[in-house]
């Protein structure tokens, strides 16, 4: 609910936020009454966050101006010509809000196109218009999250849902279920069409997620903060590129003192753990580096995979917080790891 | 002469009666008739097939036993998906076209962040 006075929308002319003295010295007494009504009207509006639903023609305070006010559900929808659109590729990505529609010339039967967002963004899809035949072997299908050569992410052990209720066939459930929603910045569709002139229509939309759990990142350089508020969940943030980690702080709610009876952090129900691999599955990356001590100041890392990822482990009892920065490296510094390791399946310094 | 002859009777059945008495008893061992073997549900790569492939009268199992065979087949199927932790639908793309496209997506992002943001200068900076 923010209260986004710069997007007021306005029709023919200048703003419509006149200074109250002035509203008091203008017009006749039922003028200077309606502006004192309109007036109260737009602080009431603003302090509910409306004030982007304000609707002024030609710097006049209508009857029907001020009751669009009370009535802000006809205004929830941007207006058709502000919502992006573009057609969809059969091979696309798409970070944008929007609509997008594939229309196929030929047949297409191995098509799909990767959704992502900021880290604080939950993707949603809606379907606007489908024509597909769904019985001649036509799909198409939402998933919640990416695949990739098999695998999967997030991976099964971090993803609330089991993995066939993560695929959302139309053809089984369209017609009741018109808007999908992911679980975290990152959703697909799969689609298989084969009469050309069937095609359908989607709204992308991103919502926002107070505690972003799972997350790939859409850039190579960029920080983060990964909070996990007292829940019993494993939350990790994917970079697709081999980069240099840095963590400047890591708090775990626990006492830095729990047992140490297990190597690594096996012991502690809460720790950070760094991976490297070549797929999107975390749970088929190899452990690069277990983090259970809180502490302050960087501690950094070059990983020279293909996917590295920082996932923090949390029983639920604390409030676990780690803070980290990545650039991508360079092709020096990969070919310096290559040659300095002698591990076969990602380079680590 | 009756004794000795009553001697080579006894050793020839006793060479013969164990052979006798094997087949005999391997014959009464024969159960009946083999019930026809179940139909069979064979796996053949990603589909299932139902192997009826009993000769002899009882080649028909009926209806109930086709029903039968049919709910299982399903329950087995999702049983299968559901147990799978394989995806069914996956894509074959490497990092380096995974990256090509984010970047594309990501010059469309910035490039709408221009236009809007033009757009809004042109309301705002009248």
């Amino acid at each position: 609910m923010r209260s986004d006075a710069a997007r007021l929308r306005i029709k023919g002319g200048e703003l419509a936020a006149r200074p109250y003295s002035r509203l008091l010295g203008s017009g006749a007494m039922s003028g200077t009454f309606r502006a004192h009504v309109g007036f109260l009207f737009l602080c009431l509006t603003s302090l509910r966050g409306q004030g982007r639903y304000l609707d002024v023609q030609e710097n006049e305070i209508t009857p029907e101006g001020l009751l669009s006010l009370l009535n802000s559900e006809l205004k929830r929808e941007l207006p058709d010509d502000v919502v992006y659109r573009r057609p969809l590729r059969c091979l696309d990505m798409i970070s944008v809000e929007g609509q997008f529609t594939f229309s196929a010339d030929r047949p297409q039967l191995n098509c799909a196109a990767f959704f992502i967002g900021e880290p604080t963004d939950v993707i949603s899809v809606e379907y606007n218009a489908v024509d597909i035949d769904c019985r001649g072997g036509d799909f198409v299908k939402v998933f919640d999250g990416w695949v990739m050569k098999g695998e999967k992410f997030p991976s099964s052990q971090d993803h609330q849902l089991p993995l066939f209720e993560r695929y959302v066939d139309y053809c089984d459930s369209g017609s009741v279920r018109r808007t999908i929603h992911a679980s975290q910045n990152v959703a697909m569709i799969f689609f298989r069409l084969h009469q050309p002139g069937s095609g359908f229509t989607i709204t992308v939309r991103k919502l926002r997620n107070p505690f972003p759990c799972n997350i790939i990142s859409q850039t190579p350089e960029g920080s983060f903060t990964m909070v996990i508020p007292q829940q019993h969940k494993n939350c990790s943030f994917s970079i697709i590129y081999p980069v240099e980690i840095q963590i400047g702080e890591l708090s775990l709610g626990h006492i830095n003192d729990f047992k140490r009876s297990l190597p690594g952090c096996a012991g502690s129900g809460d720790f950070v753990e760094l991976l490297g691999g070549n797929g999107v599955d975390t749970s088929k990356m190899y452990p690069v580096a277990d983090l259970c001590y809180s502490f302050n100041g960087p501690a950094q890392m070059k990983i020279g995979c293909d996917n590295t990822v920082v996932r923090m482990v949390s029983s639920g009892k604390f409030i676990n917080r780690v803070t980290f920065q990545y650039r991508l490296l360079n092709r020096q510094e990969l070919q310096k790891l290559k040659g300095n390791s002698v591990e076969d399946f990602c380079f680590i310094e | 002469m009756k004794p000795n002859l009553l001697l080579w009777a006894v050793a020839a059945l006793a060479t013969f009666l164990p052979r006798c008495g094997s087949r005999a008893l391997a014959e009464s061992r024969v159960p009946p008739p083999p019930p026809p073997p179940p139909p069979v549900l064979v796996r053949l790569g990603e589909e299932y097939l139902i192997r009826l492939d009993q000769p002899g009268p009882a080649s028909n199992p009926g209806p109930a036993v086709n029903r039968a065979l049919q709910l299982r087949l399903t329950q087995r199927l999702l049983a299968r998906e559901r147990r799978s932790d394989e995806p069914p639908i996956s894509l074959d793309l490497t990092f380096h076209l995974l990256r090509e496209v984010l970047e594309m997506a990501r010059a469309e992002q910035l490039a709408q962040q221009a236009s809007s943001n033009r757009k809004m200068m042109d309301i705002f900076g009248k």
